[in-house]
């Protein structure tokens, strides 16, 4: 990870050079005088290149003089119509092109403080790598990129804009570890552990074990947990960040964490069982929520709460067939091993009901296949019981680029959920199975203000994307803290 | 559709007589024990059975009885008579909008498709006498209910019909029979489709025995304006071709062409209201069958619109032969709008359950209308996306689009693909500028179990979705 720093515009005698450039606009300040200082040759170039600003238009001009190593041409579209996100795309887009340099200075004089903090942001996002792994990687095919300048005109300013973003970064960054690291690696107790640095930045965590989660009645979580030599764990992350005399109830936020879901007794088909190491991406973007807020002294009370499970078919599992009762006392005919997410939420949900009195409870899960098939992968499936906070998530993700898209809810659908023996199945049959998901989650929110966002299609990327390398996205870290920004701070 | 005839006075002690009640506080005196014995409480479709002379059928209207909810109680009272040829409706105490409604359910609930029974024929409501005050006006309001319960059932019967008896031919001759009700039909036959380049319905249907058609029905109506376009798959029967589906269940394939039958319920509809909106429905009608003959997974073909489609799994062949309807009713005629009817995916089944239709398309207030249409007439949608990476999905090595995303392709294994994403986003490139929505009913033609507005077997779902939606949105002079 390169560090990014705001200087003022002065051109440098070496290394990159990046030039946001908005549609059909002249060259101007420090692209001005760079073009200056090598006699013309950028603006030629660009000429030559058929360049015109479009936005995700690049050309790389290599040792055009000055001193040089190159210059690289980046659009930005239409002036007038450059968004956070178009800016942070233009940061992505220099991240990769700067990559092998040691060190860039980017243009950004041109644009406001705030968008300038924008493309730093995207800079910071696609720089990331998950390399713990790799042990004979070629020198030349790692990133040398150290150090890069974002050249602007007001550097306070940016500064001030880019602190809260870098924060975020940072909590994004978190997430992407946690959902990329292997299952051996990340057990419920090693995800639960990392999550005891989140102190550092003012976070209260507790780690409940099974022995709490037994006394708690949650024969729902460890019934999923039983099949597995790893222990289960649910952490509780409170942030209390709202000022005096502005306490009220909190918000909340629930990760689903099956740090492997082999699918158990109803074992899964074996192509592809290793994307199950991301079944605790709802957690992991729980934990990199929390961090984020707590890292940029967020002002409102939130609580994260994650349960953390491995899903394994063994002598001591459960089977189809098996009734468990929940913590809430609701009795579950487990049809199906591998809809496990929604038995590790409901006793999570019933807790943080209990314990906490929240405001709203959003859940994050990557839950069911079927809203891959539904959706894809441009949006996560949003079910809601509230129209105010659903249009909020809704809102908060077009601004993020992490999209939802609303699915419905309704008694036809949840009378799919009626077992013979117990209060519910966990299944409700194919048709409409990320629906039917939702009305089981739905069964245990006590009619409180709840959002569920089924992130199985978002949560890892097969392909890069204009700020995510492909891997892990975290996915709902920028989204929900943009949600605790605009809505319940202040 | 059962007879329906309005009447003062009481009805005759000898036929079973419904009666809509919202409350048991609304029951008269007679009654009012023994519904509160049997726990009436006059919920919506509640029914009560009480034996006697004459026999009664109390039904709950609910606590806000719109038309729908009137629907609703007058289709549950219908299931709920079992054998009797005629039926009686007390109207007492219910405007004369809500009895025409609670009449029209009863033509919904009583609907049944008896053809191919031999022997031991079901007794079937076949009359329904309606009594209250003002016959005149609530006979007023049902013949304005009327056309759109006929489009209904057209719709249904026809894709209850099995696939050896409506043929692609059969399929054509039922059309043209609405001629009658004047609407004009146009057949087009396998040399005009080949004349005019139609190579997508070619392909598909090149597999059958019968030759595919494309149908053209037209409703002048008597505004000056283009018209509204439905466009309908009507696949006869799909057997998925050499990508051939698996055994279980094939049989339900017969329903592949619902959303062919839900348009020229549609155009029936707005034809017996004698709608003012121009309208046009073109319905690609062809059989998906193996055989020497038959397109296969790799082929190229060009469709009417001269674009050209690599074809990857010869099962995804309703998008193939809409390409085709849509390029044809769009530069034919020019509408103001086009939306397509088509049971296409599975996918959307997954998605949305049995209990809602998806909807795609390219102009919101074309897709709000569309689904106010279908929550009045209880036939709800559920708006979709057509993503970027979703039309991605469609890029071909070979040709202008491929048809859909192999199987295998993306996460998970590749087992998990947005197959009616894919579908819609095919689709829209047939559609161009012209405001479009897309339906996709593979999850609602037809159900299991009786549902709110009618038996198990086929709904007719779209009929009176479309009609509703002409009559909101294309009636007014611009």
């Amino acid at each position: 990870m390169p560090d990014i720093a705001f200087v003022k515009p002065a051109l440098p005698r070496s290394g990159a050079l990046v030039l946001p450039l908005a549609e059909e606009a002249p060259l101007a300040g420090l692209a001005k005088q760079a073009d200056e200082a090598t006699g013309g040759a950028i603006s030629r170039g660009l000429e030559a290149a058929k360049f015109k600003g479009r936005k995700g238009q690049a050309t790389t001009l290599w040792a055009p003089g000055a001193g040089l190593s190159k210059v690289v041409a980046i659009g930005l579209g239409k002036a007038a119509e450059l968004m956070a996100t178009g800016a942070e795309a233009a940061g992505g887009a220099t991240a990769g092109a700067i990559a092998q340099e040691r060190e860039a200075m980017v243009a950004a004089d041109g644009l406001a403080p705030a968008l300038a903090a924008s493309l730093a942001m995207g800079v910071a996002l696609k720089s990331y790598r998950f390399d713990r792994y790799r042990t004979m990687e070629k020198e030349e095919d790692k990133p040398k990129i150290e150090r890069v300048a974002v050249a602007v005109a007001d550097t306070a300013k940016a500064k001030a804009a880019f602190a809260p973003l870098q924060a975020v970064a940072d909590g994004v960054f978190l997430t992407r570890d946690l959902v990329s690291e292997p299952p051996n690696v990340l057990t419920p107790t090693d995800c639960a552990d990392r999550c005891r640095a989140l102190a550092k930045l003012g976070v209260e965590v507790e780690i409940l074990g099974p022995k709490e989660m037994k006394k708690l009645g949650f024969g729902a979580l460890l019934g999923v947990a039983q099949g597995s030599a790893q222990e289960p764990r649910m952490v509780v992350m409170k942030w209390m960040g709202a000022p005096k005399g502005k306490k009220g109830k909190p918000l909340a936020f629930i990760g689903k964490g099956v740090t492997f879901d082999t699918g158990g007794i109803s074992i899964k088909p074996a192509g592809g069982m290793e994307d199950m190491k991301w079944d605790m991406a709802g957690a992991g973007t729980v934990i990199g929520l929390m961090a984020a807020l707590a890292g940029r002294k967020a002002k409102a009370d939130v609580v994260g709460i994650v349960g953390l499970v491995e899903n394994m078919p063994s002598g001591t599992a459960q089977r189809p067939g098996d009734v468990v009762t929940s913590a809430s006392g609701q009795t579950i005919e487990v049809i199906n091993t591998d809809a496990e997410g929604r038995l590790v939420l409901a006793d999570v949900i019933h807790y943080c009901i209990e314990k906490f009195d929240p405001r709203f409870m959003v859940d994050l899960a990557t839950l069911t296949g079927a809203i891959i098939i539904a959706l894809g992968h441009e949006h996560a499936g949003l079910f809601s019981n509230d129209d105010t906070l659903a249009s909020r998530i809704e809102a908060a993700g077009r601004a993020t680029g992490e999209t939802a898209w609303r699915m419905p809810l309704g008694d036809a659908y949840d009378k799919q959920m009626k077992s013979d023996i117990a209060d519910m199945k966990n299944v409700g049959g194919r048709p409409g199975g990320s629906i039917t998901a939702a009305q089981f989650i739905q069964r245990f929110v006590q009619g409180r203000p709840w959002a569920h966002l089924d992130i199985a299609g978002t949560a890892w990327s097969s392909k890069d994307t204009a700020t995510t390398p492909k891997g892990a996205t975290a996915y709902g870290v920028r989204m929900l803290d943009r949600l605790v920004a605009e809505h319940y701070e202040g | 559709m059962i007879a329906v005839r309005f009447r003062r006075g009481a009805p005759r002690p000898d036929l079973p007589c419904i009666v809509p009640l919202d409350a048991i506080a609304a029951a008269p005196r007679a009654l009012a024990p023994a519904l509160a014995a049997a726990r009436f409480t006059g919920a919506a479709r509640q029914v009560v059975d009480l034996p006697g002379t004459p026999r009664r059928l109390v039904v709950g209207l609910g606590t806000a009885p719109d038309a729908l909810a009137c629907e609703g109680a007058g289709a549950a009272a219908a299931l709920a008579a079992g054998a009797s040829e005629e039926v009686a409706l007390a109207g007492a105490g219910l405007a004369a909008g809500q009895l025409a409604a609670v009449a029209a359910g009863i033509a919904l609930g009583a609907w049944a498709f008896d053809r191919h029974r031999a022997r031991d024929l079901p007794r079937r409501i076949r009359r329904l006498v309606v009594h209250c005050d003002s016959p005149d006006e609530a006979e007023a309001a049902f013949a304005h209910r009327a056309p759109g319960i006929g489009g209904c059932l057209l719709a249904r019967d026809l894709v209850a019909e099995p696939a050896n008896h409506l043929t692609t031919r059969r399929f054509a001759e039922r059309l043209e029979a609405l001629a009658e009700d004047g609407i004009e039909v146009t057949i087009h036959g396998r040399k005009w489709l080949e004349r005019h380049g139609f190579g997508a319905l070619l392909a598909v249907g090149g597999g059958a025995a019968d030759p595919p058609r494309l149908a053209v029905l037209r409703w002048r109506g008597a505004l000056p304006l283009p018209p509204v376009a439905f466009v309908g798959k009507g696949l006869v029967f799909d057997t998925g071709g050499i990508s051939i589906k698996p055994a279980t269940g094939m049989e339900a394939m017969r329903a592949d062409m619902a959303g062919a039958a839900a348009c020229a319920g549609a155009m029936l509809a707005l034809a017996r209201r004698r709608s003012p909106a121009p309208a046009v429905a073109v319905l690609a009608i062809a059989e998906n069958a193996t055989g020497a003959a038959a397109y296969r997974p790799g082929d190229v073909i060009r469709t009417a619109s001269r674009r050209t489609v690599e074809v990857i799994d010869t099962d995804a062949e309703g998008r193939l032969v809409l390409a085709d309807a849509l390029h044809h009713a769009i530069a034919a005629f020019r509408p103001r709008a086009v939306i397509d009817l088509a049971t296409l995916t599975g996918a959307i089944v997954t998605a949305l359950g049995h209990h809602r239709a998806g909807i795609f398309g390219s102009d919101a207030a074309l897709l709000a209308s569309a689904a106010a249409a279908g929550e009045a007439v209880g036939e709800p949608l559920w708006p979709m996306p057509i993503g970027p990476t979703h039309r991605e999905a469609l890029d071909s090595d070979i040709a202008d689009l491929r048809q859909c995303a192999p199987a295998g392709s993306g996460a998970w294994g590749g087992r998990f693909l947005p197959d009616a994403c894919h579908a819609a986003a095919f689709l829209r490139e047939f559609a161009g500028t012209t405001p479009w929505a897309h339906l996709d009913i593979a999850g609602v033609d037809s159900a299991e179990e009786a549902h709110a507005l009618g038996p198990a077997g086929p709904t007719g779902f779209g009929a009176r979705l479309l009609d509703r939606l002409v009559a909101l949105r294309f009636e007014a002079e611009p």
